[in-house]
């Protein structure tokens, strides 16, 4: 009980550290520069993954499934056969892409740059974006009001990811630059993860090597996988991610991709094919 | 107070305005209206003149004759225009492709090797904004343009600073992301008070629709005579038939424009061969004596004529005999550049961002480049979730165009500035021609010295 309630108690020196970058949110050629150019990073990673986990028979009578080869078509059909199997493939992936079916939950919105950008997908139905700064609450609440396309799209409410109810799931649950702030980061990802849907992802982001270094000790090798006791918040004791896999397994989740980014000047953020250092952007996938 | 707040109160909205109906807006509109990410988007095009009418009455009943603006377009523009589907609807019996370019050095006489493109197609200007119109029909029937219609006013809406436009019809427009494709007095430009540097070259280009004598077979051939007072070009059209883009100073061209047909057309005749020191004495005849100077052209042309070989004369361009009544116009030639071609909620597209002289005929070819750059911007952005009337979203397609376009402003405008002189040392130089010039740096500092002023 006395560890839920603190779990995402963010320290006091955060908060009023947020709260005065509140301001300066949505300048994009102020000091949140940097912030506004890892979004389009983090939205390259999730859109990949979304549209490479499309789903076209999910709920669709038998006799009006579309055909997919369990194998590559294109070695094995006469060339029209497997072209035409493709256009179909295409077309309905296309169709799913641009319904609105999906809903968001984006844990830490902070002033909604990413809660925003996700509401403008076609194929996002609604997004919540919770916080726990009232002023950025206010500022996100303010600027979406701004974009008729987005307004009715999003809700942003003052609370923890504790309070929100239960039973409430998304398709996408997102939680960006946000463990790291927080003191119980094990029960923060728990409790995240209960509000993912079957099929659903969660994606994650931390911010550098250390950081790296500490949530892959301190989550997964603490909390999670229990492998160290509570409390011992060592940094020596690393999992590598072939463990960390492997835990994942042993949930119902399982890890689709992780992909490490880095800040170049002049070419903004890019993606490194090292996930283990500097930034690092990771999807889950509920699968039961 | 109150009027103002209805009239922006009621004003439409839209995720895209397009001001300007030339080239590089119907493009942009076109491509917009074919992209699977973008079409989706409400697009609007305003035009101030009268679009549509003329831009049919050219698809359904085309004039026999070819109308006087033609441009050069490069293979990557075609290739372009046939990706969004646009190609199909031009008219090709009014197209004509070549790849023979013939340009010598008017006082020296020396042939330059241009690095132009490997194959140039020349299209009226109309016949590609019919096709453009068509493929936006065909994709639409909602077109969204609207011509003969002004915009008056351009305001920041108060509440969330998105462009307001108030249009002659009385409507106003209230849009995400308005794209100026509105020419080189581009209001657009001003609105977003974005500054354009450049000069004007003190120089008017004229031109024409002209055709060669019938007789000898040539094959399609662009023949560009680089003279002091500016460089003049006949490009070719199907079936004989040739555009004439001639720059010359201010001067020579009010003389030239006041000639009747048969005169100016024997002008044009000596212009591509006569010595310049001839060419000044009959500007002086045409002015003071013009009645005498298609005689005049005539005798002196015949010298020049009997002097040359067989494989000389082919040298040069065929005569002229016809001009296609009406067809002489002139433009004035600047060279501008914009310091960026994005603001919040703005973007700058072709002549507005950008104008350049046509002796290298790639002022629309940059526009339709513009064009498809942003396009993919766009795309990307929409990808993204981005707001795509916001500079962080726009801000790729300025740092894509700008150093390309820099670059090409600057070779056009060093090759204008090298061939509009006679000065002996920089004649005898670039009879070596433009290569060997950049290369020898000695001889580029001192024409570049030499040009400073
Ligand atoms: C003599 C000459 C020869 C050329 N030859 C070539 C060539 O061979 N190859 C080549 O590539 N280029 C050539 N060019 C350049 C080419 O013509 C231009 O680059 C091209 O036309 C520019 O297209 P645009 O659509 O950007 O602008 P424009 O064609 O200038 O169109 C701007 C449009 O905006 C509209 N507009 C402006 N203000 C408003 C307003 N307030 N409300 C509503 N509408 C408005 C105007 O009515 C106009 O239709 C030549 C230019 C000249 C002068």
């Amino acid at each position: 009980m006395f560890l839920r309630r603190l779990s995402t108690a963010i320290s006091e020196a955060e908060k009023s550290h947020f709260n005065s970058l509140a301001a300066s949110w949505w300048d994009t050629t102020g000091p949140q520069r940097i912030l506004h150019k890892m979004n389009l990073v983090r939205m390259d990673f999730i859109n990949e993954t979304l549209r490479s986990h499309v789903k076209i028979n999910a709920g669709v009578p038998d006799e009006q499934k579309t055909f997919v080869p369990g194998w590559n078509h294109h070695n094995v059909l006469p060339g029209p056969v497997a072209e035409s199997i493709q256009t179909e493939i295409n077309r309905r992936i296309a169709q799913e892409l641009s319904r609105p079916r999906l809903s968001c939950l984006d844990i830490g919105c902070g002033g909604g740059i990413l809660s925003e950008s996700l509401a403008r997908l076609p194929m996002v139905a609604s997004v919540r974006g919770i916080d726990l700064s009232p002023e950025v609450i206010r500022v996100a609440d303010r600027h979406k009001a701004l974009d008729p396309a987005i307004t009715d799209k999003i809700d942003y409410q003052l609370k923890s990811i504790e309070q929100l109810d239960k039973d409430d799931q998304y398709d996408v649950v997102t939680m960006m630059e946000m463990l790291e702030h927080v003191e119980y980061p094990a029960l923060v990802l728990q409790t995240a993860m209960q509000h993912v849907k079957k099929d659903g992802f969660l994606f994650l982001s931390t911010i550098n090597r250390d950081l790296v270094s500490w949530l892959t000790t301190i989550v997964f090798g603490e909390y999670v996988l229990r492998i160290v006791p509570v409390g011992t918040h060592t940094y020596s004791k690393y999992i590598d991610r072939r463990e960390i896999a492997e835990f994942v397994d042993e949930t119902q989740f399982r890890v689709v991709d992780a992909r490490g980014c880095t800040y170049v000047p002049l070419r903004g953020w890019v993606f490194t094919s090292l996930p283990d250092t500097g930034n690092y952007l990771m999807a889950l996938q509920r699968m039961e | 107070m109150s009027l103002r707040f209805l009239s922006t109160a009621r004003a439409q909205l839209a995720d895209i305005v397009i001001i300007g109906g030339g080239p590089a807006g119907l493009t942009l509109a076109a491509a917009v209206k074919n992209s699977p990410v973008l079409s989706s988007l409400n697009c609007k095009l305003v035009e101030g003149g009268n679009l549509i009418g003329p831009l049919n009455s050219f698809s359904q009943n085309p004039p026999s004759n070819f109308t006087n603006r033609v441009v050069s377009l490069t293979p990557s523009t075609i290739s372009y225009l046939s990706d969004i589907g646009v190609w199909k609807h031009i008219k090709e019996d009014r197209v004509e492709s070549y790849d023979n370019i013939v340009a010598w050095d008017g006082v020296s006489g020396a042939q330059i090797d241009f690095n132009g493109p490997s194959l140039a197609t020349m299209c009226e200007t109309t016949n590609l904004q019919s096709a453009l119109l068509a493929r936006i029909e065909e994709l639409n029937e909602e077109t969204g343009i609207m011509d003969n219609i002004k915009v008056e006013n351009i305001t920041s809406d108060e509440t969330n600073g998105w462009p307001v436009l108030q249009l002659s019809s009385g409507e106003s427009l209230k849009t995400r992301l308005l794209v100026g494709c509105d020419g080189y007095n581009s209001p657009v430009r001003k609105f977003a008070q974005i500054e354009s540097r450049g000069w004007s070259y003190n120089r008017w280009g004229i031109v024409a629709t002209l055709r060669f004598k019938n007789g000898e077979f040539r094959y399609p051939t662009g023949w560009q005579r680089f003279l002091p007072s500016g460089p003049v070009a006949l490009l070719p059209l199907p079936d004989n038939w040739t555009s004439l883009v001639w720059s010359t100073k201010p001067e020579y061209a009010d003389i030239l424009l006041k000639l009747d047909d048969d005169a100016f057309l024997a002008m044009v005749n000596a212009a591509v061969k006569l010595p310049v020191e001839e060419l000044e004495f009959l500007y002086n005849q045409a002015h003071e004596d013009p009645e005498n100077l298609v005689g005049e052209i005539t005798w002196r042309l015949n010298v020049f004529n009997d002097k040359l070989s067989p494989q000389e004369m082919e040298k040069y361009p065929l005569e002229l005999d016809t001009i296609v009544a009406k067809s002489r116009a002139k433009f004035p030639l600047k060279m501008s550049h914009a310091d960026t071609y994005v603001e919040d909620r703005v973007a700058l597209v072709g002549d507005a961002a950008h104008t350049t002289h046509p002796l290298a005929g790639q002022g629309l070819n940059m526009g339709q480049a513009d064009v498809k750059s942003l396009v993919a911007v766009l795309e990307k952005a929409m990808e993204r979730g981005l707001d795509i009337g916001t500079k962080l979203a726009l801000e790729p397609y300025f740092s894509e165009r700008y150093p390309a376009n820099h670059v090409l402003l600057g070779v056009v405008d060093k090759l204008h500035k090298i061939y509009s002189t006679d000065i002996a040392p920089i004649v005898m130089a670039r009879s070596f021609g433009v290569n060997v010039l950049n290369t020898v740096p000695f001889v580029k500092d001192y024409m570049v010295s030499r040009m400073g002023e």
